[in-house]
């Protein structure tokens, strides 16, 4: 998994490539957390993402939750389609906003 | 054209609708319809649309008039080219439409596990399938993996749940995230983890849970739950024992925060480094002492006359399980404190041999020597408790 950060004036994008799992979700979410200190307004672009594991939800339920709390925004973009079910028949796509 | 069978599934009554309904058929498909209701007329239809390849407006009017007639009227196993057709019209909105089942071949996979409903197969290197082999176990499947869905969505870290399949050798399964991870139980059993390493990793988790509050109705209330197995014990508990026990349970305020139901060594899993649950079917909501009373029967109730049953039941012993179930208690409550901790395991003891006592007579317990056995004990417990303690919150 790689994770590469674009940051604009008011919004940060968050570029993740290959897999979110068990192993590579804690370097996830550091580089989540990072961003999340410096930024209000994410965007989690998915176009090279090829897996998300529950492990990796997580990490997103918890970005959700920081970002609601100081009134920011979160989008997912560009999900590929095993993403975009996965995202679909957990319940996810009803709490994060994806495009 | 178009083939109508039906057939009758208790109070309901089932009509499969083969092949295609446009307007050159579908004058004939209501009359056959009609017949068969005038033939047997029931409160409850199930349109089963397995094999409906294609319906024109025409045939969408039959449905509507239907569903007029009879209220409770839904479509089943609707293909998805036939989904989009009642999707666009409107008709997902206004009745229950239930999609067909994806079909999966379990063939040639690997299986991982064994349970008592059934096999555990891996279907690819992220997902693993439960299989049961009783079709009828189908709305048990679905209830689990909507309890499953809920806590995973509030956060609860467990397997993602995927969807419902129908396995092509017949049976219905359930698709789960792989985990690659150890229960609490085997590692506590193989020495990779102390009791104490155990039970600060259980009560963690368990506070997650505790702290987690859920919508009304997603889950089941366990104080009524409670009540029922009081109020079973009626005729064999003393009046006086029985009356206080009701109102002990009865006074236990109703409360939201998620339990487990049936939380012990082997439902908790370790990955990586984090802590996961599973088996999420027991999923409830209630006060913590509901949840307290079932792992006290996990680790002391259920075994304390027949040590050998926690060997079997969790992979460890008597003692080692009596001495972190009191390590969890202390943690949980935050205490060192004997006294405290052995109020609260009272109050957990009450309800916990409430259900044994309930479980073991309608098990015929009556009839066995050993089952009399603990009748009796659960019985004692029950009458020295009862009487020094007027509530079971703390």
């Amino acid at each position: 998994m790689t994770v590469d950060i674009i940051k604009n004036e008011n919004e940060a994008v968050i570029l993740v490539a290959g897999r979110i799992d068990t192993a590579t979700a804690p370097d996830f979410e550091n580089a989540v957390n990072a961003v999340l200190q410096a930024f209000d307004n994410v965007i989690f672009d998915f176009k090279d993402l090829d897996y998300i594991s529950s492990a990796g939800l997580r990490v997103m339920l918890r970005s959700q939750k920081s970002i609601n709390a100081k009134f920011g925004t979160l989008k997912v973009i560009n999900a590929n389609e095993t993403v975009a079910e996965i995202f679909e028949v957990t319940g996810f796509s009803s709490i994060i906003d994806i495009e | 054209m178009a083939d109508i069978n039906y057939s009758i599934k208790g109070e309901k009554l089932v009509i499969a609708i083969d092949g295609f309904v446009d307007s050159a058929n579908a004058p004939q498909v209501e009359e056959k319809i009609n017949e068969i209701r005038n033939a047997e007329p029931k409160n409850s239809i199930e349109i089963d649309c397995r094999g409906l390849k294609y319906i024109s407006s025409a045939g969408l009017r039959i449905i509507l008039r239907l569903k007029k007639a009879v209220k409770d009227t839904v479509l089943t196993n609707v293909s998805s080219e036939v989904y989009e057709i009642f999707d666009m019209t409107g008709f997902t909105e206004m009745m229950e439409v239930r999609k067909a089942f994806r079909v999966i071949s379990v063939e040639g996979c690997e299986v991982i596990g064994q349970g008592a409903n059934g096999k555990v197969y891996r279907i690819d290197p992220d997902t693993i399938v439960k299989v049961y082999l009783n079709p009828d176990s189908l709305p048990e499947i679905e209830r689990e993996r909507e309890l499953a869905r809920t806590a995973f969505v509030l956060g609860i870290p467990t397997a993602i749940p995927y969807d419902v399949v129908r396995i092509e050798d017949g049976g219905f399964g359930s698709v789960f995230e792989l985990l690659n991870a150890k229960s609490f139980g085997k590692l506590l059993s193989s020495g990779d983890k102390s009791v104490d390493e155990i039970a600060k990793m259980s009560v963690d988790l368990l506070k997650l849970i505790h702290g987690t509050v859920v919508k009304e109705g997603s889950m089941p209330d366990m104080k009524a739950v409670a009540l029922g197995w009081a109020a079973f014990l009626k005729d064999y508990l003393p009046e006086d024992v029985y009356k206080k026990l009701y109102k002990l349970v009865d006074d236990v305020p109703y409360d939201l925060h998620m339990m487990h139901g049936d939380y012990h060594i082997k439902n908790v899993m370790l990955q990586n480094g984090e802590v996961l649950l599973i088996d999420m079917d027991t999923l409830c909501h209630g006060h913590p002492v509901f949840e307290l009373a079932s792992m006290y029967n996990a680790y002391v109730g259920y075994s304390e006359l027949d040590h050998e049953i926690i060997k079997n039941f969790l992979g460890i012993d008597f003692e080692t399980a009596g001495k972190l179930w009191r390590k969890m208690l202390s943690l949980y409550l935050g205490t060192e404190d004997e006294q405290i901790i052995q109020t609260v395991e009272n109050k957990a003891m009450i309800v916990g041999y409430t259900r044994i006592m309930r479980r073991t007579i309608r098990r015929k317990g009556f009839e066995t020597a050993e089952g009399r056995a603990v009748i009796e004990s659960a019985k004692k417990h029950i009458i020295d408790l009862v009487s020094v303690t007027d509530k079971l919150t703390w």
